[in-house]
């Protein structure tokens, strides 16, 4: 009993932050190591990505960047959402449309979607339009096809209970299928948050050269490695921030779970 | 109490004008059959007739896969049978808050709370919000659950999960009960605790009860009326002699109580070892 109270111990969360901020000296000591110690100044050391990250600040081009990649993060994001969730809700509650689609959602899904980027160009030009269209592309996926698996998966015994009581389609609907979908739901968003992060950088490196993909290649090409770290680490606490909320949300709508 | 034995025409199945008298629940000459995967059908109900007058309590007994829980449904409405009639008061089941339905697997909705469970079985009531919480109210105290009204059900155990199911089933203030296997599932203290209050609670409104289960004791203390199944078909329908208030102690030293549980015992055996399908099937386990 001992051991296995030791085991698996909760620890306060000052515990944790401190052995979180321990563990971030670590870090900070061990990149300022590979710093000195790698030829030719490939990595740049953490002092030196601060004064860069000020100076990128003080001329605005980090401002500047920010705001164009997350314009088209969220942009590209928020239209995948209001695409997959109303379709994915609709491939699930009407069986054959579900059926239909299926088999050509997943093959759109395993096909690589940077492939149709060269299509999106010749379309859409090179310019936000583009970009954001990328990036709604790599989204929807994941978040369609786990809301369609979440309202397909709905429990049948729950589903008769709610028959039993008098319930109509409707209300069985609204109060057994959908909130049984969430926790899907909220993995393909995820899912989703992830991917369209990926495909913001990708959209722009290849299209127009813009936002924090452009300062990237920018840095990255001419070896201003010092600059190249603080962009890596500004996408970084994107994806951090955007996930990290999700997670909040997450916690909030399953309360019920403990 | 008119018990049928299978194949009895029933003369009284349902008008209009007779429903006041009508027995609560008729079952004539009722088949189902369920398609299996590999194509054929397997039998639930063959040719089941019978017939259970209100207020009375009547537990269905017999080995698993016998169709007992097959007789539920379509006692509640949630499935049609193939052939034959089932009515409720001289009309067909229709699922409502008129027919209370207690799952063996609980069926609580797990983000509900427990009040949110009781609440969204009177939704089709014609209620106001704030009638529909005190009636949820008033039942969850009636299975002694006021304390847990805002908890959730993965914070409960089996047998308040139960609980919370039963007050469901009440809530509607039904006229009749189906019960299937509904402690099944619980430790044997929490299942004796729990027929105590179920029959408490059935005393006060005295619903018809069709109510099944595995266990032999629990069909006789409980029920007014016994009936055996097997592979679809009702074998025997028993009325149980024993006064009321029944308790199992004493009950288990009654001559009539003994007599019967060793008649209903030997036939189950006998009915499962010769049961093709059953995993006793053909083994030398007479006494």
């Amino acid at each position: 009993m001992a051991s296995a109270s030791r085991t698996n111990q909760e620890y306060s969360a000052l515990t944790i932050a401190a052995t979180r901020i321990g563990f971030l000296i670590l870090l900070l000591a061990l990149w300022w190591l590979a710093s000195i110690n790698v030829a030719r100044n490939i990595i740049p050391s953490p002092l030196a990505t601060y004064h860069a990250a000020g100076r990128l600040f003080s001329e605005g081009r980090l401002q500047q960047g920010l705001l164009d990649s997350v314009t088209v993060y969220l942009s590209g994001y928020g239209i995948a959402i209001l695409i997959a969730i109303p379709l994915g809700v609709a491939m699930g509650a009407f069986n054959l449309f579900g059926r239909t689609l299926e088999i050509y959602v997943y093959a759109l899904s395993a096909t690589p979607r940077v492939a149709f980027i060269p299509l999106i160009i010749v379309l859409l030009g090179l310019g936000i339009e583009a970009k954001v269209f990328i990036v709604m592309l790599g989204a929807v996926m994941p978040i369609l096809i786990n809301t369609y698996a979440g309202v397909r998966q709905a429990d049948p015994e729950l589903i008769e209970m709610a028959r039993s009581v008098g319930a109509g389609r409707l209300r069985i609907f609204s109060r057994i299928v959908i909130p049984g979908a969430i926790p899907y739901v909220i993995v393909g968003l995820r899912l989703g948050a992830t991917i369209g992060l990926i495909n913001t950088v990708v959209a722009e490196l290849y299209t127009a050269v813009s936002g924090l993909g452009g300062l990237l290649a920018i840095y990255g090409n001419t070896f201003r490695m010092a600059e190249y770290f603080v962009i890596v680490l500004c996408l970084a606490a994107i994806g951090v921030v955007v996930t990290e909320s999700l997670r909040i949300i997450e916690n909030r709508l399953g309360r019920w779970r403990d | 109490m008119t018990p049928l034995a299978a194949g009895t025409p029933i003369e009284h199945a349902g008008t209009a004008n007779t429903a006041a008298r009508a027995p609560q629940l008729v079952f004539d000459h009722v088949n189902k059959a369920f398609g299996r995967s590999d194509g054929s059908s397997a039998l639930a109900l063959a040719d089941v007739s019978l017939s259970i007058d209100d207020h009375k309590f009547v537990a269905v007994i017999g080995p698993s896969g016998c169709g007992k829980t097959t007789l539920l449904r379509i006692a509640n409405g949630l499935i049609a049978p193939d052939s034959g009639t089932v009515s409720v008061k001289g009309r067909p089941p229709v699922p409502g808050p008129d027919t209370g339905f207690v799952f063996q697997g609980f069926r609580l909705i797990p983000w509900a709370t427990v009040l949110g469970n009781v609440e969204f079985a009177l939704e089709t009531l014609d209620l106001s919000a704030s009638e529909r919480r005190d009636r949820a109210n008033t039942y969850l105290e009636l299975v002694g659950l006021t304390r847990w009204a805002t908890s959730y059900p993965g914070q409960l155990s089996g047998g308040m999960k139960q609980r919370v199911a039963l007050a469901r089933a009440l809530a509607g203030e039904p006229q009749m009960l189906l019960m299937d296997e509904p402690f099944a599932s619980l430790d044997a203290q929490t299942r004796e605790l729990m027929q105590i209050e179920l029959l408490h609670i059935w005393n006060r409104r005295k619903p018809t009860v069709l109510f099944v289960t595995h266990s032999v004791d629990e069909a006789l203390l409980l029920a007014d009326t016994v009936v055996l199944m097997s592979t679809g078909r009702i074998l025997e329908v028993i009325d149980v002699p024993l006064a009321r208030p029944r308790q199992l102690d004493a009950a288990r030293s009654d001559q009539d109580f003994i007599t019967l549980r060793n008649h209903l015992w030997n036939r189950i055996r006998d009915l499962v070892l010769t049961d093709p399908a059953s995993a006793f099937f053909g083994r030398e386990l007479n006494q």
